[in-house]
């Protein structure tokens, strides 16, 4: 329960334990279409009916799948908190699924992934990177939302074979932000969730390891695109997954390397050398498997792409050989801070956070502690991370480049 | 630098526990000793203050041959200042865990500033610099123009960008809201120091410029912040109003060939201005249609009974001189013309039979409910109390919103569908490569 009385509104965020990394390859996209088919309505509550409700009430929902967590929210006036709590419960166990919702529904899904993936170039080469750093149908190898071929034949029985296996009130967390009481939510959840039976859950599993053939680069060459891209993705431990320790480390090193314009590659590529009009550094460690350290470059016009990659070598070998000082650290770490003081500010961004930390196994005191843990990271502690993460042999290089004479 | 940091760390964990504090939305309204005025809510739950303002005259008069000077000036308004550079100027921010930000839409040159109240004298110098002492600095200009024309060429080949493109240029086609604000390469290429100077000295004046202010920050305080940061910019004239916009008087449609999988489409009708007296029953009639989220009729038809789109809606859209109602869908090349005939169709029952009492009553509770939902951060807030100036609102607007919807009668929304959505006047631009629709000729 985070409270705030800024507004008066609530969000009530529920996220269970389960993404589409939990899926086997042949029965990819469930997590995502099942997500679709929550909204398909229950016993009581028709069709559509759900997002209905909530808008007649003057509120909005939605949902998302992630590779480890799928969540549904909703924003309401405090007085009807109940009301979408009393919904999320109902389908949480008493879910209906026909044939004739999943249908056209199917439809949409694909639909969707059209939209976000196979009509951009740069996320279908998101997708074969993700496949070759994580490897060919490990679980965040394959798309989160499946394989086209597999969603076309998922069925009802699929559906609510996954739907039975995670969907319980003991694989799911519930978060809620607003202008009510933690006392208040107690009481209603003891009341809507409460009565819902706890099962028993498997244990998620997620490889120890990456692809057993990196280094690899991946080459997209396509007449959609338009400006080149340069693109690395190095395996690296998460808080749950690997040498977690330099979780912290990696987050101050990700901000002073490649966040924003003062930072060392936007600072030597694009204002000194000028062989680039931006680059990035970015680095998420809040997942249940192993995650990556990714930076990436947009080459200026003329620049070769190799000309950019031994640019960006040599940076990194530069970091390496003679460190970070200690100001520099300190400027990331203000960064990282104020980005976090300013992100609670709003009202979506809380339960964003909770949910996303708590839904792949930590804790209120991690997340408590997270000002102090990346307050204590020092210079040597970030030097020390890179070196772990910026390995050889546990990299994807990506290349998206206009097709030949397209230019 | 380190004490920055504890301070820092502390607030991260004081703010999550923080207790209830402010309400509802209490607008003051401020004028300062040298004549600036503002408007402010006051939120001590909020350990920062944000700043929404903006000078009137955008891209839209862009003068002839210097197409995207405006957007590329704004730019370059937070790009160094005074005797900071811009890796200083930005330093300096970062150090006051300050932002100072601008960007120019078709109407407007806008800012922002956000700083944490503690930092609020150097915030607001930072701003304050930025506004009257810019630099223009020539690599600057260089890297910001590579990325400008970088962006365009990138819009053109995303399919979503396109067809927004298209359509401006389709519907305002010989009116200056044909132009894209990001400007042409050609002209962009073209602009000098000197010229983006002008623009600046043109646009960055007090006549018409327009402040919201949400924060931790006292009346006196702002007043005198606002003084010393807007206070010593010239009086003058803002740019003339473009011309009055003549609506196209007959239905047309654009395809734009690109190879890609699914067709992106866009449907255009003439709309409703803002102090228009039907402006509620229009917020209604595009709820029913295609506003709002899943409950519409668009979304209904086109994504719930036949899996035609992931996303089917409709939104009003309000310039200065002009006024849109667009709808939005996006369907594989082979099944775009059925979900287009959806669309249509839809519009055609909402013209002839018009809505029912029950989706009136549903839009008018949504309506009312929803501003609250967005009003969910210090810039949120910040921004409404700007739109509301712009659009000529009281600061009383807020009290008397619910009323107004309340009002509408089932007829006005009737009578609103029927002068409105006319095939007629209907834009249709298609981009992918649609099955079974072509371009009608010029």
């Amino acid at each position: 329960m985070l409270p705030s009385s800024r507004a008066p509104i609530v969000n009530q965020l529920v996220v269970y334990k389960v993404g589409s990394a939990d899926e086997v390859y042949g029965k990819t996209g469930i997590a995502h279409f099942l997500e679709h088919m929550m909204f398909k309505g229950t016993g009581t509550v028709g069709p559509t009916e759900f997002s209905r409700t909530v808008s007649k009430n003057g509120g909005r929902d939605n949902a998302y799948t992630s590779f480890d967590t799928t969540g549904y929210y909703q924003t309401v006036a405090p007085d009807r908190l109940e009301m979408v709590m009393r919904m999320e419960a109902d389908r949480m166990a008493n879910l209906r699924l026909t044939e004739k919702e999943l249908i056209p529904e199917r439809q949409v899904v694909l639909e969707e992934r059209r939209m976000r993936i196979d009509n951009s170039p740069a996320a279908l080469l998101g997708e074969a990177v993700q496949e070759q750093l994580y490897g060919r149908h490990k679980p965040y190898g394959m798309p989160i939302s499946g394989y086209i071929d597999d969603v076309k034949k998922l069925n009802i029985h699929d559906l609510a074979a996954f739907y039975a296996k995670w969907y319980m009130p003991n694989n799911a967390i519930l978060i809620v932000a607003g202008d009510t009481t933690a006392d208040q939510v107690r009481k209603l959840a003891e009341k809507h969730y409460g009565p819902i039976a706890a099962r028993k859950v498997d244990p998620r599993r997620r490889p120890g390891e990456g692809a057993s053939d990196l280094p690899q680069r991946v080459t997209r060459a396509d007449a959609r695109v338009a400006e080149p891209r340069w693109s690395r993705y190095y395996l690296a431990p998460s808080y749950h997954k690997g040498e977690s320790q330099y979780a912290y480390a990696l987050q101050v090193l990700a901000r002073l390397l490649g966040g924003g314009e003062t930072s060392r590659l936007w600072k030597a590529l694009v204002v000194e050398r000028k062989v680039a009009l931006s680059a990035w550094a970015s680095y998420s460690p809040s997942s249940l498997g192993l995650t990556s350290f990714d930076l990436g470059v947009h080459p200026a016009s003329g620049t070769p792409m190799v000309e950019v990659e031994s640019a960006v070598g040599g940076l990194l070998g530069k970091l390496l050989d003679d460190g970070v000082t200690a100001e520099e650290v300190e400027r990331a770490q203000n960064q990282l801070l104020a980005a976090a003081i300013y992100s609670q500010d709003s009202l979506q961004s809380g339960p964003r956070i909770y949910g996303g930390a708590l839904g792949v196994g930590g804790t209120v005191a991690d997340i408590d502690a997270w000002p102090q843990r990346i307050g204590a990271v020092t210079p040597a502690a970030v030097v020390a991370a890179a070196r772990h993460v910026w390995r050889a042999d546990g990299l994807v290089t990506s290349v998206l480049t206009p097709q030949e004479g397209m230019r | 630098m380190r004490q920055l940091l504890r301070f820092l760390a502390a607030l991260v964990v004081a703010v999550s526990g923080l207790p209830a504090a402010a309400g509802a939305v209490d607008i003051k309204t401020i004028s300062t000793p040298l004549g600036i005025k503002a408007w402010l809510v006051q939120d001590k739950s909020a350990p920062a203050v944000s700043l929404s303002f903006s000078f009137a005259g955008g891209t839209a008069s862009d003068p002839e041959g210097q197409l995207g000077v405006t957007t590329l000036m704004a730019a370059l308004l937070s790009d160094g200042a005074g005797t900071l550079t811009s890796q200083a100027f930005r330093q300096r921010q970062e150090d006051a865990a300050a932002s100072v930000g601008f960007s120019a839409s078709l109407d407007r040159l806008g800012g922002s500033l956000r700083v944490l109240s503690a930092n609020r004298e150097e915030g607001f110098e930072l701003l304050r610099l930025a506004l009257t002492q810019p630099r223009f600095d020539s690599d600057m200009i260089d890297q910001r123009r590579a990325q400008t024309i970088a962006a365009i060429n990138q819009a053109s080949q995303r399919p979503a960008s396109v067809a927004a493109r298209t359509l401006m240029e389709t519907e305002f086609a010989g009116h200056p809201y044909a132009n894209d604000p990001d400007g042409t390469p050609d002209d962009l290429r073209k602009l000098t120091q000197q010229t983006l100077k002008q623009r600046a000295a043109a646009l960055l004046i007090r006549n018409g410029l327009v402040i919201a202010a949400v924060g931790d920050i006292e009346e006196a305080d702002l007043a005198r912040l606002l003084d010393r940061t807007f206070g010593t910019l010239p009086t003058g004239t803002p740019p003339a109003l473009p011309p009055e916009w003549n609506p196209p008087t007959k239905a047309r449609t654009v395809v734009v060939e690109r190879p890609v999988p699914q067709s992106t489409a866009l449907l255009a009708l003439p709309g409703v201005a803002r102090d228009d007296p039907d402006w509620y029953a229009a917020l209604i009639m595009n709820h029913v249609l295609g506003g709002g989220g899943q409950q519409s009729r668009l979304f209904t038809e086109v994504r719930e009974k036949r899996g035609l789109a992931y996303g089917a809606s409709s939104s009003l859209r309000v310039y200065k001189r002009a006024a849109l109602l667009v709808m939005s869908t996006a369907s594989a090349n082979e099944r775009v013309a059925e979900a287009l005939r959806v669309v249509k169709a839809e519009l055609a029952r909402l013209r002839v039979d018009g809505p029912t009492e029950q989706e009136i009553a549903d839009a008018k509770t949504y309506l009312a409910g929803a501003l609250a939902l967005s009003l969910d951060s210090s810039g949120a807030i910040a921004g409404l109390l700007h739109s509301m100036q712009v659009d000529g609102l009281a600061p009383d607007h807020l009290t008397k919103r619910a009323a107004l919807i309340a009002a509408v009668k089932i007829d006005d929304v009737r009578r609103l569908a029927r002068r409105l959505l006319r095939d007629e006047a209907l834009t249709t631009v298609v981009v992918g490569k649609p099955v079974g629709i072509a371009s009608d000729p010029l």
